[in-house]
């Protein structure tokens, strides 16, 4: 079974962190993984970062100018992760924008995250649909999970063709927003918490965009099985070093 | 397609009885053939089908069939023709649907009389002029004298075949039967008519059989059900009846051009764009849109731009050469064409607030201005750097009224500008519209501007009769950044063979000098703001910083429909330096007293690097004028 279906099958609230690989230094990858599971995290999304990333917002926009800055490559990402199944036991999910993974070639691509023990991949801007037509069955050949978002605008109808195709968990944006834009939550986001819980979708959801503290998560892990943190962590690792994340997972979890 | 204005004096007068000559009433070229949809029935589908422009659309008054009609007609063009069809019908009733539908034919189906057409023809109950079409059905033969005494009491013949029903049989007769026609009547063909025909249509077109054939009837081989119309297959069957080549130049029912276009964006601006996809179309075809839109181009933007014969231009490089003078818009550039029509499009889906992308700043000026035009709250998104060289449009855009929000991100231009205004977007998905300027971005946007700015190349058409008797020139010629001037200009031309497209692009300082824009030359496949193209980016995929002197051309992608146009090759691109452009706008006005904008003078500078022909009509879009750049030109010649 895909780490990523056993982690949701505990029993136990998610906590998965999103760091942009190759930042602050171009060597923390691996270290960052490691000391992140160390920590009790549950799950880790490493960004493989790009120019343009249309759903960030400042904080993953400067992580990921800075990596590229650094020297960042889909192919040196992958050489940093040859070997971290020896250490690491988590999922691990790479996520990043469509170009560069079009212009590795999607079945390369995929085929590597095989052989490297990546369980999952989460690309905004690979549409649902173009996903499901040219490829779904390149993404099951090599066992990984795509994870597709929803949003407070998304419709009833969509949200259920998203479960339908749909294998791990759904990433649940919290608001209408791009990453790191919004502190703490109001009404309308319980609503929609509760709205999509009633749905009683296939798979669990997993709630991101807005949770950057304890009492975000908190409210976010009330009505879903796990939470996502990206830019409040890379935040704290800019400030304080990548060495200081233990500080950081503490404060949520505490 | 959108707007009428002095094209229509000039077709109308020639409209009857003069088949395969007989252009489509409203003076739309076609390729000898008019086309009829019948059997329309549901609402929806209606405005859907008049989305797709046929010259009548044909409503069945018949009890007996699954597609009577018993609903309401939506508001379509004025362009298409309401047909009423009906099967020995009193005269009362027919008379009574004519007014009621507004209908602007009548077909009858039945054995009606030419004495029962007489009556109908001359009956002053009718409350509009109608044409009659009547219909004979033809089985193993038929017997054309028959036609004679309908000669002088109809307008139009309707061949059908011969079936069980009275129409709606779904399997066509033996059109060579047609060679023994011995009316000069225009005619319409029918029965049975689907894609699978047309290759016989074609043959039949190439036939004598086909002399008097004014039109092609279509019917239930596009049907899902009974008076359920599928617009995708019509739409094939469209392209390609009106094609000479079967490749489709047009966008699809998916949004790509061949393999280009698409929507690749992530699942927050879903709602915005599947909203935008969902209605263009429809909006765009509603006669209150079609209206204001023709009126504000008119008396606002000052359409139609002239078409004019560059004299001494054309003497120096031996071609005639044309320029379309979208420099003498309001506000100095075709832009205007594209804000007017997404602004009229904004508040029809109820949005409030206009964000746009800028480079230069002509597309956030004409943005700006068609706000205050409406009202609307404008904010635009221009790179740090542009704002602080483009300092004039970023004045022009605050005394119009709209905020101008620096980008600060990545190389702080075009680009970035265009990331902060998605960004804008997805943290505003109910009350806000995105005005992108170029023929980029996720479906439906490269086809709706492209939409927009077709005007152009409509106007162009009978411009060039006017002045050259014939439609077609042998090139239109534009510059590509994005490429919203060049989808105008070629639009209309794209499914003429005999036109050549030339697409000129800015080399910078060199193609291969590493500070290009030349993205047919440098770019690869990839995604870029929401579509798929041709892009420059690194080995790894991320987007590189294009450059060019034009900050109108500095793009690092093309519209998909460009970079189809370039790999199927009914495109030629071209490459044009920094110092040629200059070269060439400043011949330009020494010439013929123009002074153009940088962007325009790469188009002007293939003159001296193509060679045409003496009798070579050569039609240049003049996209904008030249005041923004005077700094430029100043710096450059040392003025």
């Amino acid at each position: 079974m895909n780490r990523i279906n056993q982690k949701l099958q505990e029993d136990k609230k998610l906590l998965s962190i999103y760091f942009t690989a190759g930042y602050p230094k171009i060597d923390d990858t691996v270290s960052i993984i490691q000391d992140l599971e160390k920590n009790g995290v549950d799950m880790i999304e490493i960004g493989l970062p790009f120019s343009d990333p249309l759903a960030d917002g400042p904080t993953i926009q400067d992580s990921s100018t800075a990596a590229l800055k650094n020297g960042m490559t889909t192919e040196l990402l992958f050489n940093q992760l040859k070997g971290i199944r020896e250490t690491v036991t988590i999922p691990l999910i790479i996520m990043g924008y469509f170009n560069p993974m079009f212009q590795y070639g999607v079945e390369p691509f995929c085929q590597k995250c095989q052989e490297l023990g990546i369980d999952g991949l989460i690309i905004p801007d690979l549409p649902v649909d173009v996903y499901h037509e040219q490829y779904q069955a390149i993404f099951e050949k090599y066992g990984l999970i795509n994870v597709f978002l929803i949003t407070p605008q998304t419709s009833e109808e969509r949200i259920r063709y998203i479960d339908s195709i749909s294998g791990g968990f759904i990433y649940m944006v919290s608001s209408a927003s791009t990453t790191g834009a919004k502190s703490g939550f109001g009404d309308e986001q319980t609503e929609y918490f509760e709205r999509i819980a009633k749905m009683n979708l296939k798979n669990p959801q997993v709630i991101g965009f807005g949770i950057s503290n304890n009492d975000t998560f908190t409210q976010a892990t009330k009505h879903a099985k796990g939470a996502i943190i990206g830019s409040a962590f890379v935040k704290h690792i800019t400030k304080n070093g990548a060495e200081s994340l233990n500080t950081f997972v503490k404060s949520i979890l505490n | 397609m959108l707007t009428q204005m002095k094209k229509e004096n000039i077709m109308n007068k020639e409209i009857k009885n003069t088949a395969q000559q007989v252009p489509s009433p409203t003076g739309r070229v076609r390729e000898g053939l008019a086309l009829k949809i019948c059997g329309m029935k549901y609402e929806d589908n209606i405005a859907q089908t008049a989305s797709l422009q046929p010259d009548y659309l044909g409503f069945i008054f018949y009890e007996d069939t699954p597609r009577h009609f018993d609903t309401k007609i939506p508001e379509i063009s004025e362009d298409i023709k309401k047909v009423g069809v009906f099967v020995n019908a009193e005269i009362g009733t027919i008379v009574e649907k004519v007014n009621e539908f507004k209908l602007d034919a009548v077909q009858l189906h039945g054995e009606e009389s030419p004495y029962f057409c007489s009556i109908l023809r001359s009956t002053s109950l009718v409350t509009r002029p109608i044409e009659l079409i009547k219909v004979f059905s033809v089985q193993e033969g038929f017997n054309f004298e028959v036609l004679e005494q309908y000669e002088n009491v109809c307008d139009y013949y309707l061949f059908d075949t011969k079936g069980k029903l009275p129409g709606g049989n779904g399997y066509t007769f033996d059109w060579s039967l047609l060679n023994d026609y011995s009316s000069t009547k225009p005619f319409f063909l029918s029965g049975g008519i689907g894609l699978d025909q047309l290759d016989d249509i074609k043959k039949f077109k190439d036939s004598d059989a086909s002399k008097y054939c004014y039109a092609i009837d279509v019917n239930s081989k596009f049907e899902s059900e009974p008076g359920l119309k599928n617009t995708s297959i019509l739409r094939e069957f469209i392209n390609k009846l009106k094609g000479k080549k079967t490749m489709n130049y047009n966008v699809d029912e998916k949004g790509y051009y061949g393999e280009f276009g698409g929507a690749f964006i992530p699942e927050m601006l879903y709602p915005n764009v599947e909203e935008l996809r969902q209605n263009y179309l429809k909006v765009m075809a509603e006669p209150d849109f079609q209206n204001e839109f023709n009126q504000l181009l008119k008396d606002y933007v000052g359409r139609p731009s002239p078409l004019y014969f560059a004299k001494r231009l054309s003497e120096k490089y031996n071609a005639k050469i044309y320029l379309k003078r979208e420099d003498l818009n309001h506000t100095g550039a075709h832009k205007i064409n594209n804000t007017i029509g997404q602004i009229l499009m904004a508040k029809r889906l109820g949005k409030t607030r206009i964000i746009a992308e800028t480079g230069a700043g002509q597309h956030g000026v004409a943005t700006a201005t068609v706000c205050a035009l409406m009202g609307l709250e404008c904010i635009v998104y221009m790179g740090e750097i542009d704002i602080a060289r483009q300092a004039p449009n970023v004045a022009r855009m605050k005394m119009l009224g709209t905020t101008v929000v620096p980008a600060l991100s990545g190389s702080r231009t075009l680009k970035d500008a265009t990331n902060e205004a998605i960004r804008d977007w997805i943290n505003n998905p109910v009350n806000t519209h995105y005005i992108i300027g170029s023929a980029i971005g996720p479906h439906p946007y490269p086809d709706m501007v492209t939409r927009f700015q077709a005007v152009v190349s409509e106007e162009i058409k009978w411009q060039l009769r006017e002045q050259e008797g014939r439609e077609n020139p042998d090139y239109v010629v534009a510059c590509i950044g994005g490429g919203s001037n060049a989808a105008g200009t070629y639009y209309h031309y794209l499914h003429e063979p005999d036109v050549g497209i030339i697409a000129v692009e800015a080399a910078g300082l060199g193609v291969d000098s590493g500070e290009s824009a030349a993205t047919s030359v440098l770019g690869k496949e990839g995604i870029i703001h929401g579509c798929k193209t041709l892009l420059m980016q690194t080995k790894d995929g991320q987007i590189t910083e294009p450059y060019s002197i034009s900050a109108g051309l500095d793009y690092p992608g093309v519209g998909p429909m460009h970079a189809h146009l370039c790999k199927t090759g009914r495109a030629e691109f071209m490459s044009i330096t920094d110092d040629e452009a200059m070269t060439a706008g400043l011949e330009l006005c020494k010439l013929e007293g123009i002074i153009p904008a940088i962007e325009t003078s790469h188009a002007l500078a293939i003159f001296g690097q193509k060679e045409f022909q003496q009798d070579d009509v050569v039609v240049v879009s003049l996209s904008g004028r030249g005041d923004k750049d005077l700094e430029n030109y100043i710096d450059y010649f040392k003025i």
